[in-house]
């Protein structure tokens, strides 16, 4: 790889410690860790962090800590003529958010990541009023502990955002990932219990409006348990959802 | 907002060096301090449990967070007992919209340059030795710009000594015959830390000095200075761009920040963990 003269550079090479002794794993059958099957870790919501950008919010959901900024709506650079403003959503994970170090090079899991928050929040912003202009998201997930509740957490703080910057929506976007593991479906899986379960499906609606904005599964699931996970999601959306309502009329207030 | 807060506010945005010159001519900044007063500082160790050791500083709105991971690597040749000491900032497009999304600005890496400076004298490399020639710990100091409201460089090196301070390295072994270092999951060691610099920046305007300058009047600074100064009130580094100039009460600005810098680190430093 070619030497980044714009950074500050180590070694060529380096490598994360190897332990001596593993830590303890999960074997099947073995009931959830910490919580019940359908509970979510708490959520702390914060508007309005970043003075500088139009809106702002940080989510903490246990060990998870993103923090996201909506710049706009701006003029629309370098691009032709369009109707309908535009939605850019960057998301950007910092070094240290994963057990691995992560060096500052684009790879392709914040990609994929930007892109579930788009579709997550597309519809749910009424770009149809902004003609010719953009509206820039940016995302940094400080830490990380599974990529699905990146996924939710991420649109959850972004829609919080949106609605702190003034930007008009239809409604406000919560989401919330499910797995299931073994026989049974776990609610906001941590990394650990991603890395157990057959599958995930993340799920993003607007509980006002009881619409689904997004639904992204991945890996094995039979279709009755795919349903009952986007039920339980769409429940505990519901619930987000009063959580972020009162985070912004608290933010508000002041 | 009221219809004169409005007014006021296109005002900055159209004219800000008149505004500016407006309440220094009252002898107040706009966010309300005297000249010589330093925004608020608070420090919050140990919250990244994915990081070796992590800080997370505000500066007024100014909000940096920075973590160290430690990874093992092969010495160089001609430094067989030395480790790595790798600090780099990021200033994202989220903290200001002064940015863009992609590859460090300009600021970015003169900022970066600076810290890996100030910050070579603070661990012996030597320390970082696991096995001479063979293993050495390798130090990520990664900082990260949440809010950018000025004086970025006071507060991303308050961060990274601390969170260099907060670092704790696995105990670490190597086994000549296999080749490999293991660590262990238990057993912990802080860094040896020689020296915690703090840095303390001051801007010019129109012959008047502030001190911890804000987003809003960095741009019209005609001269800016940095002081570090470690825990016994020695000077670390100095770094002054732009002309000095008589500032109002006499001397010369240089000594002047030098004076007010060292008294400013002792009001510090029961702040930093």
């Amino acid at each position: 790889m070619a030497l980044d003269r714009r950074r500050i550079n180590g070694p060529e090479d380096s490598f994360p410690p190897v332990f001596d002794s593993d830590v303890p794993h999960w074997s099947p059958a073995d009931p959830r860790k910490g919580r019940s099957p359908s509970e979510i870790r708490p959520i702390f919501l914060q508007p309005g962090l970043i003075s500088q950008a139009n809106g702002s919010a940080y989510i903490e959901t246990a060990k998870t800590k993103i923090a996201c900024a909506v710049y706009g709506p701006r003029q629309s650079k370098n691009t032709a003529y369009s109707e309908m403003g535009r939605l850019n959503v960057e998301v950007k994970f910092t070094p240290f958010s994963c057990a691995r170090r992560r060096a500052p090079m684009r790879d392709a899991e914040d990609r994929s990541i930007a892109v579930a928050i788009h579709q997550a929040l597309v519809s749910s912003v009424r770009l149809d009023l902004l003609p010719k202009s953009t509206i820039d998201i940016f995302i940094t997930i400080i830490e990380s502990d599974g990529l699905d509740g990146c996924v939710a957490s991420g649109s959850v703080a972004a829609s919080t955002a949106l609605a702190d910057a003034g930007i008009e929506l239809f409604g406000l976007v919560t989401s919330c990932a499910a797995s299931v593991v073994g026989t049974e479906t776990w609610l906001d899986p941590t990394e650990e219990e991603a890395r157990l379960s057959n599958g995930t499906l993340v799920l993003a609606c607007m509980p006002a409006l009881k619409k689904i904005t997004s639904v992204w599964q991945t890996g094995e699931m039979k279709v009755a348990e795919a349903m009952g996970c986007m039920d339980a999601c769409q429940e505990k959306c519901t619930e987000i959802h009063s959580v972020v309502a009162q985070a912004l009329l608290e933010s508000a207030k002041t | 907002m009221t219809d004169s807060a409005l007014k006021a506010s296109i005002f900055q945005r159209l004219h800000p060096r008149a505004y500016l010159e407006r309440f220094v001519a009252e002898d107040i900044r706009p966010d309300g301090r005297p000249f010589d007063a330093w925004r608020d500082v608070s420090v919050n160790v140990g919250s990244i449990s994915t990081a070796n050791g992590s800080a997370l500083v505000r500066l007024g709105e100014t909000t940096i967070v920075c973590g160290v991971k430690a990874e093992i690597a092969e010495p160089e040749l001609d430094t067989p007992e030395d480790g790595f000491l790798v600090p780099n900032i990021d200033l994202p497009a989220l903290c200001s919209p002064k940015f863009k999304p992609g590859p460090p600005s300009d600021e970015a890496q003169v900022l970066s340059d600076r810290l890996n400076e100030v910050l070579a004298s603070i661990i012996p490399l030597k320390s970082l030795v696991i096995h001479s020639s063979k293993a050495v710990w390798v130090l990520y100091v990664d900082a990260t710009c949440i809010n950018y409201d000025g004086n970025v460089f006071d507060a991303a090196l308050i961060a990274m000594v601390a969170a260099l301070r907060n670092t704790l390295l696995p105990k670490a072994t190597y086994n000549i015959e296999t080749g490999l270092t293991s660590c262990s999951r238990t057993v912990t060691t802080p860094l040896q830390i020689l020296k915690t610099p703090v840095c303390m920046s001051f801007g010019v305007f129109d012959a008047t000095l502030l001190a911890d300058p804000t987003a809003f009047e960095e741009p019209l600074l005609d001269t800016t200075i940095s002081i570090v100064v470690d825990e016994k009130g020695d000077l670390v580094s100095v770094v002054q761009l732009g002309p000095g100039v008589d500032v109002s009460g006499g001397g010369d600005t240089l000594s002047t920040c030098i004076s007010a810098a060292k008294s400013r680190r002792v009001l510090l430093e029961g702040q930093i963990p």
